[in-house]
């Protein structure tokens, strides 16, 4: 019974969105959990935008942090010269997820690992952009006390509000990627996962699936960016750099690309670790590195992908009625 | 005389030094099944791929259906109802079938109803493999769904590059048997190194060598001509 509740999609949203604003209200009592529920609940909007990008389409995106680090300057940029928030996010993050098509335009020549050489490239440069014009990020050092979102008179978002937010942000991705997987688009993206050049010859316009799955992943990338950088109150070159992209990445393929859920439960695994791992932030990165390899070692497919790698059945689309009952 | 449905004209396709197609002319009419024949190597495949959008020929004209082609991109000429299945089959190895046959709907410009979906599902005898996995699928079965999944979309034009490759003899006459019954339902251009395919199948035969069309015209008259025999059949099979 509890199987079948749980094998649609509506109940696990609605359990998702139960506990997404359930733990913060839990944890209000300690700041510093509730900080780190709100920091996991960004990586779950981010997760589900690299997974649309590396689990639906096979594109494998290291530029994706400086993605969010381009709607994060630009909101904050904004704010200090006076924008209500509000107004500075959603065009911070529609920015960058403009910035994101053309950055994926590569992804139109190269595929795979090359498409994923070029994208480390391009994180680079964009980290380089980030310390270089210091007039805007003021470099390396970075920039802090940056003010949080107001409300509607006057009070500012934070605290358990602000975690609230984020909740509402997170189940709202989910959502939005759930409705965008079931739609033809996410049978398309598949088809060009799996073999772009069968899907063009299936009528699918490639290029233009291509660059639409970069404008909708990487305004995930921009409008998690925008929320996140409020909510720490501090910003510099190392917020967005390719570490970070690998981080999300690594939700994602941990967790199971291709599943709506796989990136979630690893977002949620995964983005406490640094903070768990805080008095030891000299193994940090080696605990980050065996992950990766045990990861394409031993999951290739990732949690959820190892344990349902099964196709569903689409029953609407093509009716099972001839032939069923031959087998 | 109507206008062709397929008109290419004098087209070239050079990679670097290599001349895979050298002014080549093949026209065909609605409802025609024209077959083309050639050793390994001339260029047969290459012209499917021109054709059908997949390369660029390096000078040339092909119209389709009376609308010129060059230039548009692969999934366009579909949507105008050219499409083609490939040398090695090729299906969406880690979908279902029915995901595969949903994926060639998801985009079709004049997809087949439902109806006639499970009808070509029956056809072609997949009804009860939906479920599997299509790089699961014997090699017979993969080349089946190949064809299901342009024939949902109701093609006008349908290329197949040696679609009896590597099937066993009775799978062959099997196959031979769908052919002829496709037939009916679209135009076929078909490539094959099986005479036997072409003699049954094709109502005028197109040959290739070295790039070059050496001899057009009736399976029974091109098989016997002398020099095609020489050049070709001569080394082949037959
Ligand atoms: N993409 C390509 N790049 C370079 N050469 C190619 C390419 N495709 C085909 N060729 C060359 O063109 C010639 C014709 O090949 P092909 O059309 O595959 O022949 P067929 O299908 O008749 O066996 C061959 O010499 C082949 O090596
Ligand atoms: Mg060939």
């Amino acid at each position: 019974m509890i199987d079948r509740i749980l094998a649609s999609r509506q109940s696990q949203l609605a359990l998702f969105a139960l506990l997404a604003f359930a733990v913060p209200l839990l944890l209000s009592g300690n700041r510093y959990f509730a900080f780190i529920a709100g920091i996991t609940l960004v990586h779950v909007l981010w997760a589900s935008g690299m997974n649309l990008l590396y689990g639906y389409t096979g594109l494998m995106p290291l530029m994706f942090a400086g993605i969010a680090g381009i709607s994060s300057y630009l909101v904050v940029g904004l704010t200090s010269i006076g924008w209500s928030f509000w107004l500075a996010m959603p065009v911070g993050a529609l920015a960058a997820s403009l910035v994101g098509v053309v950055l994926g335009l590569p992804a139109l020549r190269l595929k795979g690992f090359y498409f994923t050489l070029c994208s480390l490239v391009i994180q680079t440069v964009i980290t380089l952009a980030f310390v270089y014009f210091v007039n805007l990020t003021n470099g390396d050092t970075g920039i802090s006390q940056i003010p949080l979102p107001t409300l509607p008179g006057g009070a500012s978002l934070h605290g358990l509000p602000y975690d609230l937010v984020l909740a509402a942000l997170a189940v709202i991705g989910v959502f939005v990627l759930i409705r965008l997987v079931d739609s033809g688009f996410g049978r398309r993206l598949i088809a060009v996962r799996e073999d772009d050049e069968l899907a063009e010859t299936l009528g699918i316009g490639v290029t233009r699936q291509k660059l639409t799955a970069f404008f909708v992943g990487s305004l995930y990338a921009g409008i998690g960016g925008a929320f996140y950088t409020p909510y720490v109150g501090f910003i510099s070159p190392r917020s967005f750099d390719v570490l970070i992209s690998l981080n999300v990445w690594l939700m994602v393929a941990f967790g199971g690309r291709g599943t709506i859920w796989g990136p979630v439960i690893g977002a949620v695994l995964l983005a406490p670790v640094p903070f768990l791992l805080q008095d030891y932030y000299m193994i940090k990165d080696v605990v980050y590195g065996l992950l990766i390899i045990g990861v394409i070692v031993l999951l290739p497919a990732g949690i959820v992908g190892g344990l349902v790698r099964r196709p569903k059945p689409d029953p609407e689309i093509v009716p099972a009625t001839v032939g069923e009952g031959a087998r | 005389m109507s206008a062709p449905l397929l008109d290419a004209r004098s087209v070239t396709m050079r990679f670097g030094g290599v001349v895979a197609l050298r002014d080549v002319c093949v026209a065909q009419m609605a409802g025609e099944t024209l077959g083309m024949i050639g050793p390994n190597g001339s260029g047969k495949t290459t012209f499917v791929n021109v054709i059908t959008g997949h390369l660029a020929p390096t000078s040339g004209a092909v119209d389709f259906a009376g609308r010129p082609l060059l230039g548009r991109k692969p999934h366009r000429i579909a949507d105008a109802g050219l499409t083609r299945t490939y040398q090695a089959v090729r299906v969406f190895r880690e979908l279902t079938v029915r995901d595969n046959i949903a994926t060639a709907l998801v985009d079709a410009e004049a997809p087949l109803a439902r109806a006639e979906v499970d009808e070509a599902i029956g056809w072609l005898a997949l009804g009860g493999r939906l479920d599997a996995v299509a790089g699961g699928l014997t090699l017979y079965e993969q080349r089946r769904l190949e064809l299901l999944m342009r024939l949902v979309q109701r093609p006008k034009l349908i290329m197949l590059d040696e679609p009896v490759g590597g099937l066993s003899s009775v799978e062959v006459r099997a196959m031979i048997g769908l052919l002829a019954e496709l037939k009916s339902r679209c135009s076929v251009f078909v490539i094959e190194h099986t005479m036997k395919v072409i003699r049954e199948l094709a109502d005028r035969v197109v040959v290739l060598l070295a790039g070059e069309k050496i001899a057009d015209g009736p399976p029974a008259e091109i098989l016997t001509d002398q020099r095609v025999i020489e050049k070709y059949l001569g080394s082949a099979d037959a």
